[in-house]
């Protein structure tokens, strides 16, 4: 299939990018293979997995099932985003101190994952953490250590100021 | 096999519809249904994409004149954290509720949900016992013009509806529910909503002093398209209901589907999960009080 | 005043994974991320039929598309086969035998240009009859397979103690069941891959996500026709392998052919789907199983044969009988055993080596009998498991030495945590109780053990692994080992180790593990080998250093090196703790002296465990590890649902190093076991796979997990690393047998097959056995 291209431009990790995309292409293979931004995972390609999951305008979404084309003028966190200038965001912190990856494949949906969990209400129950991530599969953990490091992480930030995603 | 040779991303109604007027092209929305269908080339592509996403009109939940009114492009996420929706039509958040993942959710709409027409779609079955209308646009006399039918009418097929190639859908509506309306939504699966229906069920009807004076029911995953299921309801209304009665309609609900075996599961299991369900259903309703 | 330093220990401590920074910011490298110059996309044609002979394959029109570099077929290649029976040539050039197999190759600038070459190579077949269950396999006039093996038997097995005749003869009762086990596939999130390049000498450089980077090589040169000395194989992060990485597929010298072809480095990446469609699975075994016992409840005898469903090729699923007959001889206390299983060809899938490989079969069928046989005698399952349970010191008839053995405090522990004897009384009140509506849901309680080698497995001559360590000027400690990281965390274990050997902080050593070219031998990451191998390697390597420095140390400060120790990065006296020196100043002291030294020391650790005789008798692991896991379940006896509520496991893991890491590894290990059980099912139908996504084959997801309250046994192995056991595959093994022995505590219903999904156990409990209308 022949396709024409499109040349959009949106905000990646607090900065502008300006690029032209095959107007068919996913969101992960633009970042992947065209902005080598490799932290966001192919896992599956059809919305399965959570290994892709990525932010737009700070809600979590599938990176494999977007449009890249959708991406313009939006605003787009990867897992090369997360950190902030002190480094490790708290939710980076609670997965190295929880033991929450282990393979660390599914690890930057996760986080993704897990971060828009925190932005969008810091008061959440341990069952709701499980459907919350229901979307992330992990072959290694059996999610204990995941859902640990997700609630440590919003207990910290509970005492802390709100973190930017 | 065509080529894409044009994309558009137009921000309102008029635009969108003279785009469609001019020829075939392939809409998508939150694009979770079209992207892995277009990977594996399970879509024939059409020589124009549009990305309909930027229409703020279609997007949103409203109630005017006793109708509520949820737009084409409302994310099932929206739905799911609609506290209007909640109190006065739960059954489609319930729906909501068991869809997807969180991640699928926010991209989802409402739209491509009935658009693509599943036997499985989860959105549409509540939106059945509700009586909903479908709200189709297309660009007709230098304006846009709006049809609407019902539903249940609305579906032909596997992912075959009654749209044109010119329409799109821009809004579902339904009555506002009347008081003492009860409205369930039940869906099989092992897991709380990332599962593809293997069945569903959905019941409203207005309950009055342990008896259904009206009562819609619709079944997913048992025929060709999502179900209205006219016998049991028969069945439903007007009766005092009590542990026998709720054997005998979740039977006649039992005959009135006629699923295929898959991957998922076998007609015979298809049929027994309609019965069950339908059974601890009304169970529940009966227990809950008015 | 000098400061006086107090002794600590890495050992038992929750120490966060080394690699975790790098996997928590997106910056660890997989095979899918690196990017070399230049890289070409490789993919691979498989077959459309399960059996047939290819008549012609014509790829000039693949050829002649533009951007694509390389075309090739069996004709292109050497055509020696891969695998345990050296059965599988990478391209197949005269038959087909099953669906996933790869019969053409082509490398291309792009991935689209790569697909669309596939899609112009032209394939002419004709097709041959095709078998799919291995009982008709073995019928005569059956298909064959492969023409040398006219019975499509290409392995047998043999093992026997004691003499079952005498033991049916002691028996009071004996019971006979047939149990059916199913496919399930590892699903690693990282998809496979591999990129190779040569250089302009002919050297190769293999990217590969192998788990056994030595005798990869080894086992590969023949293949693609390039000795072993001139293949460099590095590993990149690896997503995930729990065995599937243990043997080489064909895609890996298919890769390896394409970067010849096209003296360009060639990338072959699996999609999700390709991943379902040619991957290994875990081996469907067909087992019959017959037991005895005294009235007493005694165990008398065993005797078990299975039916191996091969597939098309023989990769390391044929060589579970190894695993399975030690359980069956072994699990327990069992005077008479005898054990025989065939493995048969198909035109079904083909089996590799899964986490637990063949004991998660196998325990299945032994640990449902032992609850069955304690039913019949009238024991509960708990005193029936005691009366039968080995003790330390104790030495199976296999051969096995158990110098440590907590299978009994494993048994007590969960039992009694979790409340077992009284649940289960009380559950088999209920479960004639009415079942309709309303009050469908019953209650089960169940409990399964497990016994696995937990020192290594001597299946090849050797089963050492061996060490590298340097300590820098800065007392920056670098230990290059021949194990592999899969991400359970083997570095941060030997770090721990090393660490505590040198006085010095986990954050002051770094771990090296990943290129033939720099590290040293090692047999590979399986049989749970790599805490108590490359531990012990570690160790060895390090205790040389330690050695070293303390000696050094004492010439310097002119005290008996027996009275020094090193603490914090620091020689202190041992006694007091007095801090007298500081490490890093003592190294550059070694450097810059007139006979300069460097401290660097080498460990190449051999267990003292053997190889089998023929008979497949020995003590085949330095050290074998149990375990115990207690389930609470519901089910849903209108829909056939399960629920697992709550999981009780007690691991004896000789000794605890990384809390964190093992409790990772036991909590993964229960939802693997959990999804063998009840959720994963390959379905595969005619020999073709009818669910490859992760939409139709369910894994377990957050919201199903269960419980897990875990407890640890510490038997201190002598042999094993400050005490500790391999137990990395352990947690998986017996999560299933305690799952439906479970299911007939809730429903009195025995279920023989696996997978126990929703319309399965309807059926079952409707006792309309896959024949309702
Ligand atoms: C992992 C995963 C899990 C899923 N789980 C569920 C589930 O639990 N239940 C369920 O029901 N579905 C599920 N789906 C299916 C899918 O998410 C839904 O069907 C979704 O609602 C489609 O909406 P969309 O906006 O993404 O549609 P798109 O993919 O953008 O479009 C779908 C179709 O509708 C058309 N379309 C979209 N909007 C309009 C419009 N306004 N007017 C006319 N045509 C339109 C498009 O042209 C296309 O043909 C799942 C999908 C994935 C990937
Ligand atoms: S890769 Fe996007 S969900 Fe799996
Ligand atoms: S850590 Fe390996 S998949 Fe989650």
């Amino acid at each position: 299939m022949k396709c024409i291209k499109q040349e959009i431009s949106f905000t990646l990790n607090g900065g502008a990018v300006c690029v032209d995309v095959p107007v068919t292409t996913d969101t992960l293979t633009m970042l992947r293979d065209r902005l080598k931004l490799t932290g966001t995972k192919y896992g599956c390609g059809e919305g399965e997995c959570g290994a892709c999951t990525i932010l737009v305008d700070g809600v979590a979404v599938n990176a494999c099932l977007m449009f890249a084309v959708d991406c313009h003028g939006r605003e787009l966190t990867t897992i090369e985003g997360v950190q902030t200038e002190d480094g490790l965001s708290t939710m980076q912190r609670a997965f190295v101190s929880c033991g929450a990856t282990q393979c660390g494949f599914c690890t930057p949906g996760l986080i993704m994952q897990g971060t828009s969990l925190l932005n969008r209400s810091p008061d959440i129950s341990v069952e709701q953490i499980k459907r919350g991530i229901e979307g992330n599969l992990c072959r290694c953990t059996g999610y204990h250590k995941v859902i640990d490091a997700i609630a440590t992480a919003l207990d910290s930030n509970r005492s802390a100021p709100k973190e930017h995603s | 096999m065509a080529n894409v040779e044009r994309y558009e991303a137009p921000e309102s109604l008029p635009e969108l519809t003279q785009i469609l007027a001019e020829g075939p092209a392939t809409m998508f929305a939150g694009g979770t249904d079209v992207v892995p269908q277009m990977r594996v080339g399970a879509r024939p592509v059409r020589p124009t994409l549009i990305n309909i996403n930027r229409l703020a009109d279609l997007r949103g939940i409203s109630e005017s004149n006793g109708v509520v009114r949820i737009g084409g492009l409302t994310s099932v996420a929206d739905i799911l954290d609609c506290a209007f929706l909640k109190q006065v039509a739960s059954v489609v958040v319930q729906a909501a509720d068991c869809f997807a993942s969180g991640q699928v959710r926010n991209a989802a709409t409402l739209g491509g949900n009935i658009c693509n027409a599943s036997p499985a779609g989860d959105m549409i079955i509540p939106l059945l016992v509700l009586d909903a209308e479908v709200e189709l646009a297309s660009w007709r006399n230098a304006c846009v013009a709006r049809r609407r039918m019902p539903l249940c009418d609305f579906f032909t097929g596997p992912g075959k509806t009654c749209i044109e190639d010119a329409e799109v859908l821009a809004a579902v509506q339904f009555p506002v529910p009347k008081p003492h309306t009860v409205g369930r939504f039940r869906k099989f699966g092992t897991r709380p909503a990332l599962d593809i229906a293997v069945v569903s069920v959905g019941l409203a009807g207005v309950k009055e002093n342990g008896c259904f004076k009206d009562a819609r029911v619709a079944f997913g995953a048992v025929a060709p398209t999502p179900i209205r299921g006219r016998n049991t309801e028969a069945a439903l209304v007007h009766v005092e209901l009590d542990g026998d009665r709720i054997s005998d309609i979740a039977q006649v609900a039992e005959q009135e589907v006629s699923p295929i075996s898959d991957v998922r599961a076998s007609a015979w299991y298809r049929t027994h999960l309609i019965r069950e369900l339908m059974e601890r259903m009304l169970h529940e309703v009966h227990q809950t009080r008015d | 005043m000098t400061a006086l330093i107090e002794k600590e220990t890495l050992i038992g401590k929750r120490v966060p994974k080394l690699d975790a920074p790098k996997k928590v910011t997106g910056a660890a490298q997989y095979i899918h991320d690196i990017e070399l110059p230049g890289m070409l996309v490789g993919k691979i044609r498989r077959s459309e039929r399960v059996h047939a002979r290819i008549v012609r394959i014509d790829t000039t029109e693949a050829k002649a598309l533009p951007g694509v570099h390389a075309v090739l077929t069996a004709a292109d290649t050497p055509g020696v086969g891969l695998g345990h029976g050296k059965d599988n040539p990478p391209l197949k050039g005269d038959k087909v035998r099953c669906e996933r197999d790869e019969i053409a190759a082509v490398a291309a600038e792009t991935e689209d240009i790569a697909e669309q070459a596939l899609k112009l190579i032209r394939v002419e077949y004709e097709d041959l009859p095709a078998v799919f269950s291995p009982a008709e396999a073995l019928e005569d006039g059956a298909p064959i397979i492969h023409e040398q093996h006219p019975k499509n038997i290409p392995f047998t097995y043999d093992y026997h103690h004691g003499d079952v005749a005498q033991g049916e003869a002691e028996s009071d009762v004996v019971i006979e069941d047939n149990y059916r086990l199913h496919f399930v596939t590892h699903c690693c999130m990282g998809v496979s891959g591999a990129i190779a390049q040569f250089d302009s000498e002919g050297n190769l450089t293999v990217h590969s996500q192998t788990q056994v980077p030595f005798l990869y090589k080894k086992e590969i040169a023949p293949v693609i026709a390039v000795p072993p000395e001139k293949i460099r194989v590095i590993q990149p992060v690896i997503g995930g392998a729990f065995g599937s990485k243990l043997d080489i597929y064909p895609f890996e010298p298919i890769c390896i052919f394409l970067a010849r072809a096209t003296r360009r480095p060639v990338r072959v990446l699996f999609t999700r789907e390709e991943e379902f469609l040619a991957s290994p699975t875990r081996q469907p075994v067909e087992l019959v199983l017959r037991s005895g016992v005294k009235s007493d409840g005694t165990l008398t005898f065993r005797n078990c044969r299975t039916l191996h469903d091969n597939g098309g090729y023989t990769s390391w699923g044929a060589t579970t009988p190894f695993v399975i007959m030690q359980t069956i001889s072994s699990l327990y206390r069992v005077p008479h055993c005898q054990y025989h299983t065939t493995v048969v060809y198909t035109n079904n899938p083909y089996s590799g080596s899964f986490r637990g490989f063949g004991n998660l079969q196998a325990t299945f069928a032994v640990e449902s009998h032992m609850d069955k046989l304690a039913e019949a005698v009238g024991m509960d399952p708990l005193a029936f498991r005691m009366h039968n349970a080995q003790q330390p010191e104790e030495t199976t008839p296999q051969g096995m030495v158990f110098h440590t053995c907590g299978l009994s405090e494993c048994l007590s522990i969960t039992t009694e945590k979790s409340g077992f004897l009284a649940k289960h009384d009380a559950n088999r009140e209920t479960q004639a109780a009415p079942t309709r509506t309303g009050s469908a849901v019953k209650r089960g309680i169940g409990m399964a053990s497990l016994l696995h080698v937990g020192g290594g497995a001597k299946i090849y001559r050797s089963d050492g692994c061996g060490t590298i360590l340097k300590v820098d000027d800065h007392a920056h400690v670098t230990v290059i080992t021949g194990s592999t990281e899969i991400g359970q965390g083997s570095e941060t274990v030997i770090a721990q180790l090393v660490g505590e050997e040198l006085g010095l902080p986990v954050s002051a050593i770094t771990v090296i593990n990943s290129d033939t070219e720099i590290t040293p031998w090692d047999v590979g990451v399986h049989a749970s080998r790599t805490t108590f191998i490359a531990g012990n390697s570690a160790r060895g390597a390090a205790r040389k250093a330690r050695d070293k420095l303390l000696i050094a140390a004492g010439e310097k400060l002119k005290v008996d090196p027996e009275t020094l120790d090193l603490r914090k990065g620091l020689v202190v006296r041992s006694d007091s703790g007095e801090s007298l020196l500081e490490l890093g100043k003592l190294i550059r002291s070694l450097h810059f002296a007139r006979k300069a030294e460097v401290v660097m020391t080498s460990d190449y650790y051999e267990p003292p465990s053997v190889m089998q005789d023929s008979e497949f008798k020995g003590d085949v692991s330095a050290s074998y590890a149990f375990g115990t896991q207690v389930v609470e379940l519901e089910v849903d006896t209108g829909t056939g649902v399960i629920r697992i509520l709550k999981v009780t496991s007690a691991h004896d893991v000789g000794k605890v190093i990384n809390a964190l890491s093992i409790e990772g590894q036991i909590e993964g290990g229960v939802v693997m076991g959990m999804g063998y059980a009840i959720a994963e099912h390959l379905i595969v139908k005619d020999g073709r796979m009818k669910n490859p996504s992760f939409r139709d084959y369910k894994l377990v997801t957050a919201p199903e997990i269960p419980v897990v309250d875990m407890h640890f046994i510490e038997t201190n192995d002598p042999e094993g690393p400050v005490g500790a056991k391999g137990v990395g595959e352990a947690p998986a093994i017996c999560t299933a047998a305690a799952i439906v022995n479970a299911l007939y505590n809730a429903t009195g219903v025995r279920f023989c097959e696996l997978p126990l999904t929703p319309e399965i156990v309807l059926r079952g409990l409707k006792q309309c056995g896959g024949h309702c209308p």
